[in-house]
């Protein structure tokens, strides 16, 4: 018999208190973007007293928008930043699925300690290595630019690893049915393996995607050209000013600005989004 | 046969385009420039920046908002290291002094002298207090832009409704102004001042100086006095402040939390710079006023504000440009609108001649006052490695403020000793060397 | 079948592939193709090691200084800067501090989202967007939310009768706040992982302990979380190489005040290079911060393995 502890009507009670607690927490969770968007359209964002207030009891403005896209050159940080996720993207892409092809079915000498100099890569965070990446990007002359932003991310070790593991899975029997076919290796990994790896493929894509778009103190430290600057950075400078005092309606709908593309891409293509993360980092 | 002609054609194009840009092309500068608040202050610099290069068309300036002043002096230097030295950098006015000393800047003489303009003359027309921070062994390295000091914004209807008459000129009256202005359980605080970096260092200084003290020496940039007596008591004001007579908050308070609760009331008193004068008189929305920093043992207080920097490494047409462009900003009617429009005073004596100038004076009085409390001024701290050097003080002061039960002599003694360590490698090769 | 025509190693995998043609062209397909991304990798992480490695042997400080070897100098400096160890020992309590709330919280929303309802699948949203936005982004709001007495937590707080609290201002709780912060944006990416790995548990298992009799905290502890396990490691060290490469929010919020009570490890390493430029100390640093990363990925990779040996 199961045992039975607690009443029947505890054991409700105890479910009601529990939907609230998570109420409560869900409440909690989003109250930041709550606020955000309550702030961007709230006129007169300082002085009131109720500049905390998440209850909209006003007229809308779009002011602060405005001003944002006066003060900050948000289009061109757009385009910037669109140009930094594909141009990363497109060569990790080819990178990671050569890299991966090869030690998911190639045999060749040194295939282990070639797979060990990568994994060790994954130890080593570009992030940590700002100092001397910066002084290897002087010396090839790519200091202010967006390559030099994109190139250190084109060896993905991650992406290997991912690719291999996705190869790796996918059973034999196309490729041999292919190659009685009479296909060439590449035939074969263009037309049998890369379709067969779209899933793999695509949530390599979009952990890449969402990583460089919100990426901030590398581009902080190779971009100075403000025709080049990317959103995170443009955010900033834009919201920290230097003798400090601020305009919150303003910030906030500067943030809203950058944030916005991410959410509406993730609003469409929730699924695949959900789905990609959770590909990408288990076994 | 065909394919010739083609290249030939591309490259006769390819030489025609690159010859009619580089007749055509303005000289192409970069000006990077921080702001005091952002958003208004940055997009009217950047109106400047526009109205110059449409008046004229040998220089094109690009206008970068880099943010601090902390922030816009490792920008500039991350991009000279980097081999892009900017031509024009609106520099926190005592980092000239690190900069020069560091073989990083061009004297202006270097710049001036594409336009036969004597610098001595030219400084001639800046107001006496703000030279010294321009000057490094007696070389001319910056021209100052904007200038300000501390000053004490309040809440006349606060003093009206707690019976004070008049603003504190004193550290004995601030303080009775203050208990009696703070209202019980931090509902509201009689006086807030901002304890962030930068802003803790310039206010550290304007209290030792009231207090009777030098804070550093300005004859040899090697030398700092955390632990001296002077010190000490506007340290231990400050930190009494909250601690003691309870009418400030414990813990680091930022620039934008002291304005921020000005406007909502939740502070009677706050210090600010008077570079935020315009953007207080916007957005106050009751009866305020100025009054100067108040004395100890007497009236005098820190120039603040940025001037004008050039970065070395530059070709002379990049030199010729930034010296346009800074003889243009620093004119007497250009340098006195940005004064008007911020609240920084005009470094240049000659702009409060102008008529709309005097107009504007006569129209807000706390405008003079900034201008008046320059009579009182002296140069700001400015050492080898100043940030250092200022983190130093100002990391004590932080502890200070929130940690009731450290003393104030521990405390200026460990920011004497980091100070020290840090200039360290300076007085190695000056004070403490052999010089030939 | 042509095999007889390969003659390298492997010419029975290497046919099985598809490579037909001489053995020499064969055998260096697989260095061919790995080369762009060997490439990159050997420039942008090995080659700034070494030269991470050299310059902290270096007596240079500002790049226009002298270049001389300088032994374990710069080491010695480093380890006896007290920034440094309050940087060292701040970025241990973060790591902890966020951690083991992030993974705790994960774990609970992936357990309670469990089943794909449309009702869950908004929820898990909720929880998951913070991770979209730029940790700049979120530190921006949060200089707002953070506010004492304005802000909108005070704000709320007060509402309940709380007194206002400095946030970021108080030593004692600013690197709180910062964890706070930090648990926020990452815990709904963790819970991904979890509910990724929830999905691979077996029904099986779970149907056999409830006709043991067992309840839901027995299940809970005796079936779901063995089974997690290699999942669990994985987060584990996700979040912990992120407490040490996520300083976004130390940059716009704090700059490592007040007083050194937020300086991290690698906002330590930002300092030394661009604000006291002192080359040797930002590079010995890079290099101690490195190892420690090193530390954290070795052990977890011995654990995963364990652990991987354990589920079959």
């Amino acid at each position: 018999m199961r045992s039975d502890p607690l009443g029947r009507h505890m054991r409700h009670a105890l479910y009601c208190v529990a939907v609230g607690l998570f109420c409560g927490i869900v409440l909690v969770w989003s109250s930041p973007f709550l606020w955000m968007l309550v702030a961007s359209f709230r006129p007169d964002s300082f002085g009131a007293a109720g500049m905390a207030s998440l209850w909209p009891d006003f007229t809308p403005t779009l002011e602060h928008f405005g001003y944002a896209l006066e003060d900050g050159d948000f289009p061109l940080w757009y385009l910037n930043t669109l140009i930094l996720v594909s141009g990363t993207l497109v060569v990790q892409l080819i990178t990671v699925t050569m890299a991966g092809y090869t030690f998911a079915r190639l045999t060749f000498r040194g295939k282990d300690l070639l797979f060990a100099i990568f994994l060790f890569q994954l130890m080593l965070a570009p992030p940590v290595l700002i100092v001397p990446n910066l002084t290897t990007l002087v010396k090839l002359g790519l200091y202010d630019s967006l390559i030099g932003v994109m190139a250190p991310y084109w060896g993905s070790a991650f992406g290997i690893f991912l690719m291999r593991q996705v190869f790796r899975t996918i059973p034999r029997d196309f490729e041999e049915a292919a190659i009685i076919d009479g296909c060439a290796w590449w035939q074969v990994l263009i037309h049998v393996l890369i379709p067969l790896a779209k899933p793999g493929l695509l949530a390599f894509s979009v952990v890449s995607v969402v990583f460089h778009w919100n990426e901030f103190l590398w581009p902080l430290m190779v971009i100075n050209d403000p025709s080049k600057q990317v959103l995170t950075v443009g955010l900033v400078s834009f919201a920290l000013g230097a003798e400090g005092a601020s305009d919150w309606g303003l910030i906030a709908a500067g943030t809203l600005l950058v944030t916005a593309p991410l959410f509406i891409a993730f609003v469409l293509f929730q699924r695949q989004f959900v789905n990609s993360f959770m590909f990408s980092g288990v076994k | 046969m065909r394919i010739e002609r083609l290249i030939s054609g591309i490259a006769a194009l390819a030489v025609s385009t690159a010859l009619a840009t580089t007749v055509l092309a303005a000289e192409r500068i970069e000006f990077m420039f921080p702001a005091p608040v952002q958003g208004k202050l940055s997009r009217e610099m950047q109106k400047l920046v526009k109205e110059f290069n449409t008046s004229q068309s040998d220089v094109e300036v690009v206008g970068v908002f880099t943010g601090s002043y902390d922030d816009t002096k490792i920008k500039s230097q991350a991009s000279a290291e980097a081999g892009k030295p900017p031509a024009v950098v609106l520099m926190s006015a005592n980092f000239a002094t690190e900069l020069a000393m560091n073989d990083l800047i061009v004297p202006m003489g270097e710049l001036a002298g594409t336009a036969n303009v004597d610098t001595e003359a030219f400084m001639s027309e800046f107001w006496p207090a703000v030279r010294p921070n321009a000057y490094f062994n007696g070389t001319l390295y910056s021209i100052p832009f904007q200038n300000s000091t501390p000053i004490l914004y309040y809440n006349k209807d606060h003093f009206a409704e707690a019976g004070i008459k008049k603003a504190p000129e004193t550290w004995g009256e601030w303080v009775d102004a203050a208990k009696k202005l703070t209202k019980a359980d931090g509902e509201r605080w009689g006086l807030m001042m901002p304890s962030n970096y930068d802003y803790n260092g310039w206010l550290v200084q304007a209290l030792t100086m009231s207090n009777g003290g030098q804070f550093y020496n300005p004859a040899y940039p090697g030398e700092i006095y955390y632990d001296h007596a002077s010190t000490k008591g506007a340290l231990k004001f400050w930190r009494d402040l909250a601690q003691e007579y309870k009418v400030m908050p414990t813990g680091v308070t930022d620039s934008k939390q002291v304005s921020t609760s000005f406007f909502t009331g939740k502070t009677s008193m706050i210090v600010l710079s008077t570079g935020a004068l315009s953007f207080v008189r916007e957005n106050a929305k009751f009866a305020y006023d100025v009054a100067f920093l108040p004395r100890n043992v007497r009236n005098a207080v820190p120039i603040g504000g940025a001037s004008l920097v050039s970065f070395k490494g530059t070709t002379p047409e990049q030199k010729k440009a930034a010296w346009t462009f800074i003889s243009w900003l620093t004119a007497p009617d250009k340098i006195g609108h940005w004064s008007r429009f911020t609240g920084y005073f005009s470094p240049r004596q000659t702009a409060y001649d102008l008529p709309e100038m005097k107009q504007f004076i006569a129209a807000n009085p706390d405008a003079l006052r900034a201008v008046e409390q320059l009579r009182y001024s002296q140069p700001w701290i400015a050492t080898y490695n100043t940030v250092g050097v200022r983190k130093a003080v100002e990391d004590q002061m932080q502890a200070l403020l929130s940690d009731a039960g450290l003393s104030v002599d521990e405390a200026a003694a460990k920011a004497q000793k980091d100070a020290d360590e840090l200039m360290q490698p300076y007085i190695e090769k000056t004070a403490g060397a052999l010089i030939n | 079948m042509d095999s007889a025509d390969t003659a390298s190693l492997g010419a029975h995998s290497m046919d099985r592939v598809g490579l037909k043609g001489r053995g020499f062209r064969a055998a260096l397909l697989p260095y061919l193709l790995l080369a762009p991304a060997l490439v990159f990798l050997c420039a942008f992480t090995y080659w700034p090691l070494l030269q991470a490695l050299l310059s902290s042997l270096s007596s240079k400080r500002r790049f226009n200084d002298v270049d001389a070897f300088a032994g374990l100098d710069n080491y010695a400096r480093l380890f006896g800067d007290s920034d440094f160890q309050d940087a060292a020992l701040n970025n241990l309590v973060y790591a902890l501090g966020t951690t083991i709330p992030s993974i705790v919280l994960a774990l609970f929303f992936a357990l309670a989202l469990r089943r794909s309802t449309r009702v869950n699948s908004i929820l898990r949203s909720v929880f998951f967007f913070p991770t979209l936005v730029p940790l700049v982004a979120a530190s921006a709001l949060f200089l707002f939310i953070l506010m004492p007495d304005i802000g909108l937590l005070d704000h709320y707080l007060q509402k309940f009768g709380a007194r206002s609290v400095n946030w970021i201002g108080d030593p004692d709780i600013a690197l709180i706040s910062l964890m706070g912060l930090t648990v926020w944006k990452n815990a709904g990416y963790y819970m991904l992982f979890f509910l990724a790995g929830l999905q691979g548990v077996s029904q099986d298992a779970e149907e056999a302990a409830i006709i043991e009799g067992a309840n839901r905290l027995q299940r809970l502890w005796y079936v779901i979380l063995p089974l997690l396990a290699p999942t669990t490691a994985f987060v584990v060290v996700i979040a912990l190489i992120n407490s040490v490469t996520q300083v976004d929010h130390v940059i716009v919020m704090t700059q490592g005040g007040p007083n050194n009570a937020t300086n991290l490890l690698l906002y330590y390493i930002y300092q030394q290079a661009h604000e006291t430029y002192d080359l040797g100390k930002a590079t010995a640093a890079t290099v101690a911060t490195l190892a420690v990363l090193l530390a954290i990925s070795l052990t977890s990779l011995r654990t995963m393995e364990r652990g991987i040996h354990y589920e079959k």
